[in-house]
């Protein structure tokens, strides 16, 4: 009787695990964690002391669907800023941050600010990657006078192998693809 | 033929009681009794004295110096169901022999025009001669070689076949009778399938369509693998080449047996492998564009004269590499690959097999069984079929420590077919069937289709008749399909959509020989095509097109009346032929992608332009020539021509990515056969491709953003012959695509953004037969 148990047990647990096998993904949730970025947070630090403050581009359902939301930039005048830029994948929870991949790879990324000339913002001492070209996940920003304006940021991505990431490369380089490009209005005042 | 039986019968009575006399004749004249094809090449055995004879060119046989008895005669053909018949000799006796066609598939169409015999439908085909110089390319390559047949292209590894304009679900492709079911609806996602495993390809129109589906709107792909052997014994074959430009090797053996302790049991395997590395243009050589084909299949086969199953096994597997400088992130980055005469430096120059991302993983599984059995003079089949696909697509990723594919999707497929020919009664012949299909999809990673099952059914009914000059098809087919899709998003939304779709087809065609030099055919049709799952819904970034694809829910059937009509002309030397076809299919509610300019995706990436499936009425119509000549016995010449305009005529304008005109010319003179030397030829091909003025206009919505690249003109070059080392004729073949090393782009090929065409490509090739 036990044996005719055991065997009825494990028939069973094998149609199990063959239909679970067959059947996999109807009840799964979907795995959207493939190389989404949602979220673009940008965090200034003022050099000298003061309250950091923050400018976010979230697209929280990632592309398609809800349309992105985005802050303005509003900074004081006349002041040095440590800017450090994170991204992050918000489908997850809790967040993924990509920006860790990116330095783990920083080799074939790099981030460029390009602000408008109407900004009065000039961005410069971006961090390097271990061969000495910008990467850029942290930066200096220093405003001028009152100022409405703009600022593009970009990622790149190096896709060749070797990547071949060179200082001079331009923001359009043919050697690298768009990752991310986000524009922010911003405020001086 | 009952009148000449009654006589021969009455005759051979009248005979009886003389003396037994060893000087009769038997003569005899085989046919195909589906295709009325005459059948040279087929073997008549007479069992009791083991004399054989081959029929000749006309299908005729004789044996002479047979004595009075009763004999069995065994009539086989590589194309045709073997056939028994028991004969009384008492004098001279003549009899006509009407073989059953082993091909699920043929036992209908008309045959070929090149071969000047008569015809009943609309069929191009390339036979296993012709597959010859197209050995180590891809399935849709060796397709292309048919008038009216191109390629839509992601690079020169990446091929699908486009018949008139018209692509991807529009196409059945069926392949060694089972209708393949994978991922056809991309652009980027070629035919699953071997093309060792064709002995030869089909392209159909017409009625008989309708065995397949009731959605053929461009037609259907036959891929027909060679019958198994019917004798006793066992053979093979080796085919191997190589391939310059791009380094590629393949090897492919089949070995097929018969037994003799049961000849009723017959078995072949079959395999393929091939590699290629990276392709040069003629200028640069593009990295990450090798590629990998690793097939086999398996058949067995029990044969009798009454009753006859087959099991088929097939597996396919390979992995493709896309040229790294097409990873494209946004518009502004499409828009500077266009703008730039050629890739970066980083993306050119290394000469290795090495396969990085992005790449392309895809296997399938096929496995068939087929039963054929006879009741009374009825025949009938029983096909199920059972599909596995699995597509795996490997992006650029931000992590070297990531081994995911980013876009994975399982499909499964079971498919259940019952067809019943009835017996053949004054000059009708007809096929009536049901099949079933349930279909299981799945994916991970990005979402581009959503998990769905689907199941259809449907129904068709096939007349044809023939007397004289005329023959009649006409056939009519319904199908019911149901899809339950289901989509859970990572936030927990679960987004549900169910579809039901009714589709109608139905064919005519007529065939009139208006003499021994003319004959003329015309077809209508309509056939009706259920939107696909992407259709419906996708919702995702196209990166190659740098769009935002949608779908529509709202989509309905599409449903096309096609009218195709043809000429073909035969001299009274027979030594010019002449094929005109002219057609036009207007296609009600045709499904396309619609660009919505005003709707932009706003993505972190950058904004997208934003593209909907929607629905148009669509009109598309051409003509393609051939003519075929033998200057002199040894010179050939043909040529090829086809025309194609295709509207979108609802708003009036060209629809977008459809084959321009194109024309083509071949020289091929033909040795003489020596004492080792056989089959030798050279051949000369010229190719012109017109530019593609055809587009459509930017004011509808911008769709591309790259004007079609120019016309161009190649030539292509191919020779072959076949010595006799002991007893086995090798073939060594050398050929040569592009010869010259022209630079061009080809407006079908999404590569065009980014790179030349491949430059000059020799290739080698040699095949050894054993025991054939």
């Amino acid at each position: 009787m036990k044996k005719n148990l055991f065997k009825i047990a494990l028939s069973m647990t094998l149609v199990t695990v063959l239909l679970a096998a067959c059947k996999k993904d109807d009840v799964d949730v979907e795995d959207n964690e493939e190389e989404v970025i949602t979220t673009m947070k940008l965090t200034f630090t003022p050099v000298g002391g003061g309250t950091a403050v923050t400018a976010q581009f979230k697209d929280p359902d990632g592309p398609g669907g809800t349309p992105p939301t985005q802050d303005e930039i509003l900074l004081a005048p006349s002041t040095t800023y440590n800017v450090s830029l994170q991204l992050l994948n918000e489908t997850q929870n809790p967040a993924e941050d990509v920006t860790l991949e990116v330095v783990e790879e920083a080799i074939a990324h790099r981030f460029y600010y390009e602000p408008d000339a109407g900004s009065n913002i000039t961005v410069s001492g971006l961090n390097n990657d271990e061969n000495g070209v910008a990467l850029g996940t942290t930066s200096s920003w220093v405003t001028g006078a009152a100022a409405n304006g703009s600022i593009r940021i970009t990622l790149r991505h190096y896709p060749g192998n070797p990547p071949g990431k060179a200082a001079a490369d331009p923001v359009n380089s043919p050697k690298s693809g768009t990752d991310v490009e986000v524009n922010f209005t911003t405020k001086i005042q | 033929m009952k009148y000449i039986f009654t006589i021969l019968l009455v005759c051979s009575f009248s005979f009886y009681a003389t003396a037994q006399n060893c000087s009769i004749s038997l003569s005899g004249h085989v046919e195909d009794a589906d295709t009325r094809q005459l059948l040279p090449g087929a073997t008549v055995t007479i069992n009791e004295t083991g004399a054989r004879q081959t029929t000749d060119e006309k299908g005729d046989f004789t044996f002479s110096a047979l004595c009075t008895g009763k004999y069995s005669l065994t009539i086989s053909h590589v194309s045709c169901d073997t056939l028994r018949k028991n004969i009384q000799l008492d004098k001279d006796l003549h009899v006509e022999l009407y073989l059953p066609h082993a091909r699920r598939t043929l036992g209908e169409v008309l045959v070929e025009a090149q071969k000047g015999a008569a015809n009943t439908g609309f069929k191009k085909e390339l036979n296993a001669a012709a597959l010859e110089t197209t050995k180590g390319f891809s399935l849709a390559e060796a397709l292309s070689q048919i008038n009216g047949v191109t390629m839509l292209q992601t690079g020169s590894s990446i091929s699908k076949p486009v018949i008139h304009g018209l692509h991807s679900s529009r196409i059945l492709t069926i392949n060694n009778g089972v209708r393949q079911e994978g991922q056809q609806w991309g652009n980027e996602h070629a035919p699953e399938i071997d093309p060792f495993i064709a002995d030869q390809l089909v392209v159909i129109k017409g009625v008989d369509e309708l065995k397949y589906g009731s959605d053929a709107i461009a037609g259907v792909i036959l891929v027909e693998p060679k019958a198994l052997r019917n004798q006793p014994g066992y053979s093979g074959e080796f085919n191997s080449g190589y391939f310059t430009n791009n380094g590629q090797y393949y090897v492919s053996g089949v070995w097929e047996q018969q037994l003799k302790k049961w000849p009723a049991f017959s078995y072949r395997l079959q395999g393929t492998f091939k590699k290629g590395g990276n392709v040069s243009t003629p200028d640069y050589r593009l990295n990450n564009t090798g590629s990998e084909e690793k097939n086999f299949s398996v058949t067995a086969a029990w044969r009798q004269a009454r009753f006859n199953t087959e099991l088929f096994y097939s597996h396919f597997a390979t992995k493709v590499g896309i040229f790294t400088g097409s990873h494209i992130g946004n518009l502004t980055d499409l828009e500077r690959a266009i703008e730039a005469a050629k890739p970066d430096a980083i993306f050119l120059g290394q000469r290795t097999y090495d396969i990085q991302r992005p790449y392309q993983d895809v296997a399938h599984h096929l496995l068939k069984s087929k039963t054929t059995f006879r009741r009374g003079e009825n025949k009938f089949n029983i096909l199920l079929a059972g599909q596995l696909n699995h597509r795996q697509e490997y992006d650029i990723v931000r992590s070297a420590a990531n081994t995911r594919p980013q876009l994975d999707l399982s499909i499964a497929t079971f498919s259940e077919d019952i067809n019943w020919e009835h017996p053949k009664r004054n000059g009708f012949n007809g096929t009536a069937g049901i099949s079933m299909m349930q279909q299981d999809n799945s994916y991970s990673g990005r979402y581009f289709i959503p998990n769905y099952f689907s199941y259809s059914f449907g129904g068709f009914f096939i007349e044809k008749w023939s007397r004289h000059r005329w023959e009649l098809h006409a056939g009519l087919r319904y199908d019911h399909k149901t899809i339950n899709t289901n989509r859970l998003k990572f936030n927990g939304d679960s987004i549900n959509n169910d579809f039901k779709f009714s589709t109608f087809a139905a064919s005519f065609n007529a065939v009139y020989k208006i003499s021994d030099n003319w004959r003329s055919n015309i077809s209508v049709g309509l056939a009706s095509r259920a939107p696909y799952v992407n259709e419906l819904l996708s919702d995702g970034i196209h990166h190659g097109t740098a769009t935002y694809e949608k779908g529509n829910i709202a989509l309905k059937p599409e449903q096309s009346l096609h009218i195709t009509s043809g000429v073909h002309f035969q001299n009274n030397a027979k030594n010019l032929d002449a094929d005109i076809l002219l057609y036009a299919n207007s296609i009600h509610n045709f499904i396309y992608q619609q660009p919505r300019p005003d709707s932009a995706v706003l993505t972190i990436a950058g904004a997208f332009p934003l593209i909907e499936y929607t629905q148009t009425n669509a009109l598309l119509y051409g003509l393609d020539l051939g003519v075929s000549w033998n200057v002199t016995a040894p010179l050939k010449w043909t040529s090829k021509l086809s025309v194609l305009y295709a509207r979108n005529v609802s708003a009036k304008d060209w629809l977008i990515l459809m084959p321009a005109n194109s024309m083509s010319s071949d020289l091929a003179y033909q040795f003489k056969n020596g004492k080792r030397l056989s089959n030798s030829y050279v051949s000369l091909e010229f190719q012109h491709v017109a530019r593609q003025s055809r587009v459509p206009d930017e004011a509808n919505g911008r769709q591309d953003y790259k004007a079609p690249p120019p016309a161009y003109s190649l030539v292509h070059f191919n020779a072959a012959t076949t010595v006799a080392i002991g007893k086995t004729p090798v073939t060594f073949g050398i050929g040569a695509r592009n010869l010259l090393n022209t630079v061009y782009r080809n407006y079908l090929n999404s590569m065009r953004y980014f790179t030349d065409e491949m430059g000059r490509n020799i290739q080698f090739r040699i095949k050894v037969p054993f025991n054939p």
